[in-house]
């Protein structure tokens, strides 16, 4: 499919830590590869580990880490010796959040609609899978061609509404994602 | 029959003293106080007093006379002050000598003259130093403050003869206030002291503290080791130091040092002292003070200089004659020290004290590690909290900067916060790498946020995201720990392969 898919397919291994000064990072941590943060591949590798001390190697430097506080989903991090606040959430629970504050505009903003009445032949992903934005979710076969339809934000595919064979008229709803780009 | 030395110090001063004495052949003896029992010193003594400090109000190294009859009772020869307790306590060292103890330092009258700031000063312009221009004594009025200002120029500080505590003072940055400010003034410190008198001073605005090492033997000879510049201070304390001064050119050294040579033999000093000057932005320098024992930051100057501080402050005592001359001192590259306190540079400074659950140092063979604490110890709240020094050697002073800077991002300590993230902060500041600092930097430059940086913050969110994976997924209590293979694989790996 020739994209290059930065998250993987395990939306319980992404989590987002906002800093108290409002940053974010979204953290994808994969089975086998280094650590993705905001989209891209860091080479972080752990030195050493205790309870609550964690000590990684990056950029050839050191990075000692240590937990000081933690309350409910707010930790402090002391970062080579410099205390850092976070709040922390899974996934599920910014997307159970996102719900309770739901905003249906904005929900709707991220659905998929067919853009042109035809037939779907393949379905790549499954609901609860982690997308990119222009990432492929399925073809639509229309006037014997096949077109990719893509993601439009980065998040999680919340409902499928269609199935392999199914034909779809333009506009019907194809899929709804959870965007998590805030 | 080897010489006993007594140390009443304690933590990192006491195992450098403790270094001297066994060099020179001799029995290094320490008190053992009940405030901090294990502390680390005592591993390095020949003999150990117990000072059974435990109900006395004042700990041990703060009491003159069970100081000296325990050196009795234990046959002392020496007795090394150290720095701050009771070493320039001139009552203190004239008991030593009134009991036949050699007290490491000069003579207990000077100790005393260069205590008190007025008598410091007079014997100073005696010896021809510049002392920053102010009034000698009151000024009378407002009138005649004004007169004085509108002479040595503004701004000018005026202080209350009787104040303390920033009470009665007002800096004056123009001619028009000046009357209205030393009303005020005056009428503050009569209210606060009963004395409403006031000096006049010209007001430096960004200071640079500088100091001359001096080292002098009892039979008339002085060298100067160079300057330490120490502007780097908070809360009117050294936080961190460098030698030389990239401020002092060679010329300025030479007739600084002079200068500093000339007021020691004017006054008869012997041991190592310290010429405290203040300079101005345009370079003009003033006398302040005179210390008179062995200074934290001396390391710096020993580090350039090659020359042993505390071996000849010991030699001077026992009456050897000092045989390092002026000509054989040459500064060699330039050296930082590094002064770790467990103090919150994010929190205004405040010390903190617990548990040094872990502490790692650099070691390189141009770095000096002085420590009174190991992985292990408590920081109490009875003591300083300094708890290490880390003092690092190179070329010049770019190289010492950068040297310094990796050497701090190699040290961790995991229990408390140190002030080595804001030593960090400063050696990549623009300021300090100019060398335009200044002893109000601190005040007004740094922010809490200067601490922080890009990739430790990722890092964090890194580690916090971590912490917070492996407790929501519930797997963290009952896995086996990976200790064994945490080098090379990205062990949550294991946590999260569920």
């Amino acid at each position: 499919m020739g994209t290059s898919y930065i998250y993987k397919r395990d939306a319980s291994r992404l989590f987002i830590a906002v800093r108290d000064n409002g940053k974010r990072y979204k953290i994808y941590i994969p089975k086998d590869t280094n650590p993705v943060i905001n989209g891209e591949e860091h080479d972080i590798n752990f030195v050493e580990q205790e309870d609550f001390h964690y000590t990684f190697d990056w950029k050839g430097k050191r990075f000692h880490c240590e937990l000081v506080s933690r309350d409910q989903n707010k930790a402090i991090i002391k970062v080579n010796g410099v205390e850092y606040k976070y709040s922390l959430e899974s996934i599920f629970s910014l997307i159970r959040r996102g719900m309770i504050n739901a905003d249906a505009n904005k929900i709707d903003e991220n659905n998929i609609i067919a853009p042109m009445p035809g037939k779907i032949v393949d379905i790549f992903l499954a609901e609860g899978d982690l997308v990119n934005v222009g990432e492929p979710i399925l073809t639509l076969e229309a006037m014997k061609m096949q077109n990719e339809i893509t993601a439009n934000c980065n998040g999680v595919i919340r409902k499928i509404k269609v199935n392999t064979g199914q034909s779809v008229m333009k506009d019907e709803l194809l899929v709804e994602i959870q965007s998590i780009d805030v | 029959m080897k010489k006993r030395l007594l140390i009443a110090n304690r933590s990192e001063i006491a195992i450098r003293i403790i270094r001297s004495a066994h060099k020179l052949g001799m029995l290094a003896v320490v008190f053992q106080s009940d405030r901090e029992p294990d502390a680390l010193y005592l591993k390095y003594a020949d003999e150990i007093i117990p000072a059974r400090d435990m109900n006395n109000e004042k700990s041990i190294f703060l009491d003159p006379e069970r100081i000296v009859n325990l050196a009795l009772e234990h046959n002392i020869d020496l007795l090394h002050p150290g720095y701050g307790f009771l070493s320039e306590n001139p009552d203190f060292a004239q008991l030593c000598v009134d009991n036949g103890i050699n007290f490491i330092g000069p003579s207990p009258a000077l100790i005393r003259d260069m205590g008190l700031k007025t008598v410091a000063k007079s014997m100073a312009i005696k010896a021809g130093l510049p002392l920053v221009p102010g009034s000698d004594g009151p000024v009378k009025d407002a009138a005649a403050a004004k007169e004085y200002a509108d002479k040595i120029g503004y701004p000018v500080i005026l202080k209350a003869s009787a104040g303390g505590g920033g009470r009665g003072m007002r800096i004056v940055e123009k001619a028009d206030t000046i009357e209205r400010n030393f009303k005020s003034a005056s009428d503050e410190a009569l209210a606060a002291f009963g004395n409403g008198d006031m000096f006049i001073e010209k007001y430096l605005q960004n200071p640079k503290h500088l100091e001359f090492q001096i080292m002098g033997d009892k039979h008339g000879h002085v060298i100067h080791l160079g300057e330490r510049e120490c502007s780097l201070q908070r809360k009117h304390q050294k936080i961190m130091e460098e030698a030389p001064s990239a401020s002092v050119t060679p010329e300025m050294r030479a007739e600084m040092g002079e200068m500093a040579i000339r007021f020691a033999k004017s006054i008869g000093y012997y041991s190592a002292g310290t010429i405290e000057f203040i300079m101005d932005e345009d370079g003009s320098y003033f006398f302040m003070e005179m210390n008179t024992r062995i200074q934290v930051e001396h390391p710096v100057t020993e580090m350039i200089t090659g020359v042993d501080l505390v071996d000849w402050q010991i030699k001077v005592a026992l009456g050897e004659v000092l045989s390092v001359k002026q000509e054989d001192i040459k500064i060699n590259g330039w050296a930082i020290e590094i002064r770790v306190n467990t103090e919150d540079p994010q929190n205004r400074f405040s010390p903190q004290t617990g548990f040094i659950d872990k502490i790692h140092f650099p070691k390189r063979d141009y770095i000096r590690i002085e420590t009174g604490i190991q992985s292990g110890s408590v920081v109490t709240p009875y003591f300083d909290s300094m708890i290490s020094k880390i003092i690092v050697h190179g070329t010049d002073r770019k190289d010492v900067i950068q040297k310094t800077l990796d050497a701090l991002y190699e040290f961790s300590l995991v229990g408390l916060k140190t002030t080595v993230p804001f030593c960090r902060a400063v050696l990549q500041h623009p300021d300090f790498i100019d060398a335009t600092y200044t002893t109000r930097w601190v005040d007004s430059v740094f922010t809490p946020d200067m601490l922080e940086n890009e990739d430790d913050e990722m890092i964090g969110a890194l580690a916090a995201t971590i912490l917070y994976a492996s407790e929501y997924l519930q797997l963290s209590s009952d896995l086996p720990t990976y200790k064994q293979d945490a080098l090379n694989v990205w062990v949550l790996n294991k946590r999260l392969n569920y």
